[in-house]
């Protein structure tokens, strides 16, 4: 793609985004939608940043953050290692698999109160609940990498003197990777959509709690403001593992 | 493959009866880890008595699936004529890539205290929220399968003479359908996701409600139930999709490429 076309291409891209903000603006400021329903995006802004100081913003985006990085590091490392170990021992995939097809189709919110049973109203149980997003689907990417790795490779590898651990390091895994990061995109994806509900329930902290509480005190702006900004972290975030994949592994899968 | 799925069966016997024997032992409390035979007992309850307030299993079934399919629905029926749209005309796509990128992004249960205040507590909401997530991902398939269509097949129809409409509606819907289905299936996940979310607000009827519910009653045993329910009930819709699809398009066989 030449860059002139990049350019077209981003200048479209700003133009439409543009074209909706500036509607959606005209629409609440001629009166046409009332602002204490949907108000515009700058009186939402300016609204937020007037009523609500700015470090309290930024301890929530913080604590949220924060959950979210716990439970998703967790999901991320027990899902590839008991992924790429049930593919690559068949024994132990015969232990796991079952158990992990039983509970995947599980939504991870629907593990909220067991979460609150088992490790009370704190931290571990939102954690534990974001993890349980992001586990399965790295699980199970990790292990389809593993099981739909060419044989061929794992000869070649073979040929060349490589056994056991060896074998698994330097061709299985680096072979998985591609479906691995499939999975660790999706995984992200998920444990974002399950934050805000685990921070619905029971949670005096963090973005979904910012938002859900400016229901009870109706103040429209704050939750539009929240919308807003828990989707540009989710789509920063996305992108930028999403741009580290493609360096990583870009290198030998076309992705 | 027999064999092993005997022995994976075994397993997962041998782990509940485990269970079972560590909370008869008193090494796990029965309240945290229900056994197996108390979950047994309350599916029992749930078919009979039911539960709160005498309402079946099969109601909050029928009702959470009522919701979803709605949602669903209305998710699917918007996102294809409009993926269909953007997909065939590239300037339009260009306008609203980032658009598109940034609503799929926004976490669709966040914008449940904001629908409460447009349409309540009631069934709209659910609805509502179940539809939105389900159609970005229903949309932006539909654009990518109409986007990349293989430029041999388009090619070759043009050397045959096609006219544009057939072109579209016998070269260029039937390449695009198998990632159609696959979009399909992730909006079903989403659905799933979103429902019991939804769930939790303003309502004792449907499984997320169920599951909630359970918990304020300290009842883990019918959480559990209402869990295994839900989960059975997206396996259950998920193969049958898959299944639909085996045999609706027989001709997406390099699918195992989307399907990641």
């Amino acid at each position: 793609m030449t860059t002139s076309v990049r350019w077209q291409d981003a200048v479209l891209g700003a133009a439409g985004t543009g074209g909706l903000f500036l509607l959606w603006e005209l629409a609440s400021r001629s009166g046409l939608v009332s602002t204490n329903v949907f108000p515009a995006p700058t009186t939402a802004i300016i609204g937020t940043l007037q009523t609500v100081p700015l470090a309290d913003i930024l301890g929530h985006v913080w604590t949220s953050l924060g959950r979210i990085f716990w439970g998703f590091a967790l999901g991320a490392v027990l899902g590839t290692v008991i992924g790429i170990a049930s593919g690559w021992y068949r024994a132990l995939g015969v232990l796991t698999r079952p158990l992990i097809e039983l509970l995947r189709p599980i939504p991870p919110l629907a593990w909220i109160p067991l979460a609150i049973i088992w490790f009370g109203l704190g931290e571990p149980s939102k954690v534990f609940v974001i993890f349980l997003g992001a586990f399965f689907p790295i699980v199970t990417s990790a292990y389809r990498g593993m099981i739909g790795i060419d044989p061929a490779l794992l000869r070649v590898g073979q040929t060349m003197g490589l056994r056991g651990p060896m074998l698994l390091i330097r061709v299985a895994v680096p072979a998985a990777m591609p479906d691995l990061a499939t999975g660790i995109r999706i995984g992200w994806g998920l444990s974002f959509g399950v934050l805000v509900a685990a921070e619905l329930i029971a949670a005096d902290r963090g973005m979904g709690f910012m938002i859900m509480n400016a229901r009870q005190l109706g103040d429209v702006d704050v939750i539009v403001f929240g919308i807003i900004l828990i989707g540009a972290i989710n789509l920063i975030t996305d992108y930028a593992i999403g741009a580290v994949i493609r360096r990583r592994i870009g290198r030998w899968h076309a992705i | 493959m027999v064999t092993s799925r005997i022995i994976s069966g075994l397993c997962l016997i041998i782990l509940l009866l485990l269970w079972q024997f560590a909370v008869m032992s008193g090494f796990l409390k029965p309240f945290q880890f229900p056994p197996p035979s108390r979950i047994g007992e309350a599916i029992v309850e749930l078919a009979v008595s039911g539960f709160p307030n005498g309402e079946r299993i099969w109601t909050h079934v029928g009702i959470t699936l009522w919701r979803i399919i709605q949602g669903y629905v209305l998710a699917i029926g918007l996102a294809v004529p409009i993926g269909l749209l953007i997909g065939t005309i590239a300037v339009l796509d260009k306008l609203t890539l980032p658009i598109i990128t940034f609503l799929r992004s926004v976490a669709t249960l966040s914008l449940l205290p904001l629908v409460i205040i447009w349409f309540g507590t009631g069934e709209l909401t659910k609805v509502l929220l179940i539809a939105y997530g389900c159609f970005w991902a229903m949309l932006s398939n539909v654009i990518a399968g109409v986007k990349y269509v293989d430029p041999v097949m388009i090619r070759a129809a043009r050397t045959l003479d096609t006219r544009p409409l057939a072109m579209f509606v016998r070269v260029v819907i039937p390449a695009a359908l198998p990632r159609m289905f696959a979009g399909a299936r992730m909006a079903l996940g989403v659905g799933f996701m979103v429902i019991v979310g939804a769930e939790m607000i303003g309502t004792i009827q449907g499984l997320g409600a169920l599951i909630m519910e359970a918990r304020t009653f300290y009842r883990s045993d019918i959480t559990i139930v209402g869990m295994l329910f839900i989960g059975l009930l997206g396996f259950t819709i998920t193969s049958g999709l898959s299944w639909l699809e085996t045999i609706l398009l027989p001709w997406s066989k390099g699918l195992s490429e989307v399907r990641r």
